[in-house]
């Protein structure tokens, strides 16, 4: 099917509100947080006009000018359309929404809607509808033309002019769906007990109406409804962008080189979820009326300010000229601090930051690089040697332009080649002249009528990030001896065990049967949909046409999205026994979480005696070995001879981190606090050096200082917790936790010392 | 006032992505050099490079850390560096903190953000040092009578000048370089082996990591097993069995030396740490680390001139009912999220939705996560497997990442992690996983591309474990344009055959090191 041209589409809307549409029903809704099933009741209008509502919001959320809609109701208490106007008849007809691209108004008129003490003729309806969307494109012949019907058909129709109505929708390529409450389909499958005569002849009537249609369609609401959050990919047609490859030197040798004028498309993009807008209620002034039945929320606009930044107590920032680096000039720091000033954007200058300096960036002064714009094919190389972890980004086509079939038969060649030696190229791509060069690889690829290149970027060498891991194969003693069995390498049990899994768990043929009765691959990407793009999609719409959330919950993702979540049933079940086998085989273990680890205190030291002293009276207040030393010499002997270290590390295999001893902090904070009362100082630098709990290391250790003060014998513990206080602030200036210490220091300290003296 | 986004980008298609490692970015990296200086290290030798001129290992050693500060500038503004000597009989300055040093160690540079003037300074030492061959030695004159400094107090000093220099949650490293392999021999040596165990030992547990270079030359080879490897202690003590030998130890010629620190430039942070599931109640533990990953410039920052300096500017975003003229700022944890009311808004009475007391028609920030991540929590599923072939050239959206199993989530880890890899490789099969790294993104189905170990020309370690791919969704693929085209025949396939054939490269793969950024070097005051 071609990519339909986005946008340039009125589509008519026509809503039966005859009184038969309020009858009620009872709809399922997703279950409640307790398990317990949900239902609610509303009538028939509201629930079809669910899927009108979704249908709109669709095009709110594509907000294309070129997108429009109008409503037309029937069996309305009013007459009013164009029709009636020019020439009378079709009563109850009335035009409730001119056609226009819709917003969210269009969705609160809708949601007014009630229905009426009257009959309406769909046909009228439809006569109406395709007149005025007629009139509305007199000039827009080539706009796309769609008309929704929606009833219950439960009222009679005036058919006999219907042939007439076909060839006409016909003649203007209208489309029509008819979306009919409660019709029977065989696919859903429904069929309603105790239909009316009436709705069983209108049903047939519907559905032959439809057949004669080019295009048009006739089904049940309740499938509509579903399948409107279906996810499906909007085909997008890529832009073709020009550029020209080139193969050697073209300026100096050009006898050797080649250019082929070419167009680069996308081929994968990454498609994110609409975001969410953001509401606030909206503050009336003091005096002003509000309504006390309800609020109104509007779109918050986000605002960017510049505000001035405060610098370090301690730290300069020198300025440096961009073009001149000796012109330093240093910059004080002004005296108290002030309240954030908002500056004007416009008298700012931008700069880099070289280290703890800062150079500013003048107008131009950037030089251009010399690059021409064009994909230069440094080399070849075999494609079984490309590294599949190493590309970084989206893919690319590269085709030779679809006007030159010079140039495509020129590019068809290189391709063919490369596709049978398996050889990828080298390439540099530069996206227009004075650019970034972007280096990456092309790749052949053999369409069933023409041939292309397929493009991706691929890491620089400072993108490539080479850190050390220890080898998962190969263990070495530090006598320099290769160890063969370890709690970290798999015996040869645990291999078979792994190999069956691994063959179990194979998904080559675990897909669906293709025509032959063979079973394809399961899981194929152009089937897996982005889970939360669609997701998110569903609940925007779900949110903008309910009138409330509480009654109306979010239905559960469409099944399409969640399909590939898990193994395929049959795969699990052959896989059974495999898995089990590995749980005993491997006998993996959780370590329990744990709060804090207890540091080795007893090597903290050399064991040289008077190497400790020498330590202690050299080493100025408030630094932490001295601290460290003092703590270990008050509370933990020190451990003699580091010598059997050595012979203690080789009992420290595989459990190390289980053993109790190093679980626990031994000072036992209070559950949800990581610094305990016996050893608050040693918690709280635990935590430090492991550097990612330091806010709560702070408020913590802030709160078991207060705590052990306000107990009784706490002079007992003076020194200790000054000590702790001292540290606690250098830590908080140094770390950014100036506010935690005001606060705590202020506010709490103060405040208990107060009360309880 | 040229933006700097004129300058050279064009494509800022992922900048969403290049968003996630942001806040590791935001941590910083604090290595202090630590070089000997002894009688070997200043011996003069031709240098590798220039011709007539003679360098000494210290010269080398300074260039490389040289060579590190000035890469730092761009890449990690905010990082701090130091330099430490130690056989040198130079003193410490009595005022500086270098006071409390031990003796024979000497602190050159102490931990300081990286700085221009810092690197200046730097440089014009090597300057001097290589108009006159001697001047390195007059400035820093090794311990005579070849006496050494005690290991353990060099390991000791280095505690003592990272202590005072560098922020707490900062990663710590000592890049330690030296070309003795036995400092301490003889009898009275193993006190001092002992004393070097146990100070070592306290670094560690201080949070810092020594990364060892040691200098290898062929009068004087480098043996590990004569002193160090009984000392160096692996590099994450709570996950590596200590018995073991440490992954990172270097002998290196003093040529690639710099080469050999450009690979610990970066230090080694995972991104993730989630549990890895193989099948319902098999649960291993692993760390995702980004290996491939676009390495960035510095980033801008706004000035503002107020007369007699320069300030800082931040910027600071609101989020605001705006009406006209006026401005209410909303608090964060008031706002709700929904559907836009449409492009066409102003045609709507009121401009806001009118919503009634007790009903509910907008989404809580923590809903709207939930929306993305499907409910799921962070972890890896694995789903199965297929053959190699399977993953083709063109699925592919964004750089891969790296995992390598985690022993302290769940011990058995490193069995189950290893069994599996070398199964898949036996097999040539990838596996398919559904991932969630991070607790606010969308579930992504990767491809699980095994990775076998193998060392490098440079003796690195191309380490197991497996590159998982992002597939794209059935969103993200585009149809081809364009289906039909002409076509080469037979023989202008053979012609282009000829010179396809010349220009194949010669080591056969794309080699990324051979591709320095040039954009990385062209910046200002470079």
């Amino acid at each position: 099917m071609p990519a339909e041209r986005a946008g340039y589409t009125v589509t008519m809307f026509l809503v039966d509100v005859s009184a038969s549409m309020g009858k009620t029903r009872t709809v399922d809704l997703p279950d409640a947080l307790n398990g317990e099933p949900r239902t609610a009741e509303m009538t028939n209008l509201e629930w079809a006009l669910q899927f009108v509502k979704l249908k709109i919001q669709e095009m709110i959320y594509h907000g294309r000018k070129t997108e429009q809609c109008g409503v037309i109701l029937f069996g309305a208490a009013e007459t009013k359309n164009m029709i009636n106007d020019r020439s009378g008849g079709y009563d109850h007809v009335l035009n409730y929404i001119d056609i226009n691209p819709p917003n969210a108004s269009t969705l609160a008129k809708l949601s007014e809607l009630q229905p009426s003490e009257e009959i309406g003729d769909p046909i009228d309806a439809l006569v109406v509808g395709i007149e005025t969307q007629r009139t509305y494109l007199a000039n827009k012949k080539t706009w796309t033309k769609k008309i929704v019907l929606l009833t219950d058909g439960e009222n009679p129709i005036e058919v006999e002019d219907w042939e007439t109505i076909v060839e006409k929708m016909n003649t203007l390529e209208i489309s029509l769906t008819i979306v009919g409450v409660d019709f029977d389909d065989d696919e859903l499958p429904f069929h309603e007990e105790n239909k009316s005569t009436i709705k069983r002849a209108n049903e047939t009537f519907f559905h032959q109406f439809t057949a004669e249609l080019e295009n048009g369609v006739a089904g049940t609401c309740a499938l509509a409804i579903q399948e409107i959050s279906r996810p499906d990919v909007k085909t997008v047609k890529s832009t073709l962008m020009s550029s020209i490859l080139r193969l050697g030197d073209v300026d100096t040798r050009s006898d050797e080189a080649i250019e082929v004028v070419v167009k680069y498309s996308k081929c994968t993009a990454i498609t994110r979820p609409k975001s969410f807008k953001k509401f606030g209620k909206r503050q009336l002034p003091h005096g002003e009326q509000t309504d006390p039945e309800s609020n109104l929320w509007v779109e918050l606009k986000m605002q960017t300010k510049y505000v001035l930044e405060e610098e370090d107590e301690d730290s300069d920032v020198e300025m440096k000229d961009g073009e001149d680096g000796s012109e330093d000039t240093k910059v004080e720091k002004g005296d108290g601090k002030k309240e954030p000033e908002a500056l004007d954007k416009e008298t700012l200058q931008r700069g880099f930051k070289y280290g703890s300096t800062y150079v500013l960036c003048p107008d131009g002064s950037f030089p251009k690089l010399d690059t021409r714009k064009g994909i230069d094919i440094a080399g070849f190389f075999k494609a079984k040697n490309f590294r599949r972890d190493h590309p970084m980004g989206e893919v690319y086509y590269v085709w030779a332009d679809p006007n030159q079939p010079q140039q495509q038969v020129a590019l068809s060649s290189i391709v063919q080649v490369m596709d049978k030696e398996g050889v990828m190229a080298i390439a540099r791509w530069v996206n227009k002249d004075g650019a970034e060069p972007k280096m990456g690889v092309l790749c052949p690829s053999v369409f069933e009528k023409v041939d292309c290149l397929l493009w991706v970027q691929m890491p620089f060498a400072d993108d490539v990030r080479k850190y050390t891991f220890a080898s998962l194969e190969t263990l070495v003693t530090k006598n320099g001896e290769q160890i063969l069995k370890h709690p970290y390498l798999p015996t040869k049990e645990q291999m078979d065990a792994m190999d069956n899994f691994v063959d179990a768990m194979d998904l080559m043929e675990a897909g669906e049967k293709d025509e032959e009765g063979n079973r394809s691959p399961w899981f194929d990407t152009r089937l897996s949909y982005n889970p939360a793009l669609h997701r998110v999609k569903q609940a925007l719409f779900h949110g903008a046409v309910v009138s409330d959330l509480n009654t109306n919950p979010l239905p559960p993702p469409h099944p399409e999205l969640l399909k590939y979540f898990t193994p395929p049933k049959r795969v699990l079940k052959r896989a059974r026994s495999t898995i089990e086998d590995c749980k005993t085989a491997f006998d993996v273990k959780q370590v329990p979480k744990k709060v804090a680890r207890q540091r080795k205190d007893g090597h903290v030291r050399a064991p040289d005696e008077d190497e400790d002293m020498l330590l202690l009276d050299k080493i100025p207040p408030r630094t932490q070995s001295q601290l460290r030393a003092s703590a270990s010499a008050q509370r933990l002997p020190v451990k003699d001879g580091s010598g059997s270290e050595t012979e203690d590390d080789e009992e420290l295999l595989l459990d190390q981190g289980a053993k109790p001893s190093k679980e626990l902090p031994t000072s036992g904070p209070e559950p949800g606090r990581i610094v305990g009362r016996t050893q608050p100082l040693e918690d709280f630098r635990r935590n430090l050096v492991s550097g990612d709990l330091v806010s709560k290391a702070v408020e913590d250790l802030g709160w078991v200082v207060r705590d052990i003060v306000l107990k009784p014998f706490a002079s007992r513990r003076t020194e200790e917790l000054l000590q702790c206080l001292r540290e606690l602030r250098e830590v908080c200036l140094k770390e950014d936790e100036i506010d935690a210490w005001n606060e705590w220091a202020f506010r709490y300290l103060s405040l208990s010392l107060v009360s309880c003296h | 006032m040229a933006p700097y986004d004129d300058w050279n980008r064009i494509d800022e298609d992922d900048e969403d992505e290049l968003q996630d490692i942001s806040w590791l970015e935001g941590k910083r990296d604090v290595i202090l050099f630590c070089i000997d200086c002894s009688e070997s290290m200043l011996e003069l030798r031709n240098d590798s490079i220039y011709e007539d001129t003679k360098t000494c290992h210290l010269y080398s050693a300074l260039e490389a850390a040289m060579q590190i500060q000035k890469r730092k500038v761009l890449v990690g503004p905010n990082d701090s560096v130091g330099i430490l000597l130690f056989n040198t009989s130079r003193r410490n300055e009595s005022t500086s903190q270098g006071s409390e040093i031990k003796r024979n160690n000497f602190v050159y540079q102490p931990i300081e953000q990286i700085s221009a003037p810092k690197v200046l300074e730097l440089m014009q030492l090597l300057d001097a040092a290589r108009d006159d061959p001697e001047f390195l030695r007059t400035e820093f004159p090794p311990l005579s009578g070849n006496k050494r400094v005690p290991m353990g107090d060099v390991f000791t000093s280095c505690n003592w000048v990272l202590r005072d220099g560098a922020p707490k949650t900062a990663t710590k490293r000592v890049f330690l370089i030296t070309d003795e392999d036995d400092p301490h021999p003889g009898a009275g040596g193993q006190r001092l082996i002992t004393s070097s165990q146990t100070t070592l030992l306290d670094l560690t547990q201080a949070g810092v990591t020594v990364e060892p270079f040691f200098i290898s030359t062929e009068e004087k080879p480098f043996d590990t097993s004569k002193f160090y490897s009984s000392i160096l202690l692996p590099t994450n003590l709570e996950d590596t069995d200590a018995s073991l030998l440490p992954e990172s130890i270097f002998i290196t010629r003093i040529e690639d030396l710099i080469a050999q620190m450009r690979i610990y430039e970066v230090p080694k942070r995972s991104i993730f740490n989630v549990p890895f599931q193989l099948a319902d109640g098999f649960v291993i533990g692993v760390k995702g680390y980004g290996l491939v990953t676009e390495q960035k410039k510095g980033s801008y920052k706004y000035f503002v001139d107020l007369g007699d300096k320069m300030g800082v500017a931040g910027s600071k975003t609101i989020y605001a009912d705006i009406d006209d003229d006026a401005i209410v700022e909303v608090p964060k944890d008031e706002i709700l999220y929904g559907m836009t009311l449409g492009a066409t808004t102003e045609h709507y009475e009121k401009g806001g939705r009118v919503v009634p007391v007790g009903s509910r028609v907008f989404y809580t920030a923590e809903e709207v996560k939930s929306f993305r991540s499907m409910g799921l929590e962070p972890g890896i599923k694995l789903l199965g497997f297929k053959d190699r072939t399977e993953l083709r050239f063109e699925d592919n959206v964004k750089h891969s990442t790296f995992i390598y199993p985690d022993e302290m989530t769940y011990s058995g880890s490193k069995r189950t992690f290893g069994a599996l890899l070398r199964s898949m490789l036996a097999k040539a099969k990838i596996g398919l996983a559904l991932a969630l790294t991070r607790r606010n993104a969308p579930p992504v189905f990767c491809a699980l591309l095994p990775q076998e170990e193998k060392p490098d020309e440079t003796g690195w370690l191309e380490p197991s474990g497996f590159h998982l791919v992002p597939l794209p969704y059935a969103d993200d693929i585009r149809a081809a344009p364009i289906d039909e085209g002409s076509r080469a025949s037979g023989e202008i396939v053979e012609a282009a055959r000829a010179w396809v054939l010349k220009l194949a490269v010669k080591n056969g793969a794309y080699p990324p090191d051979a591709y320095p950024n040039s954009c990385m070097k062209m910046e200002p005051g470079d």
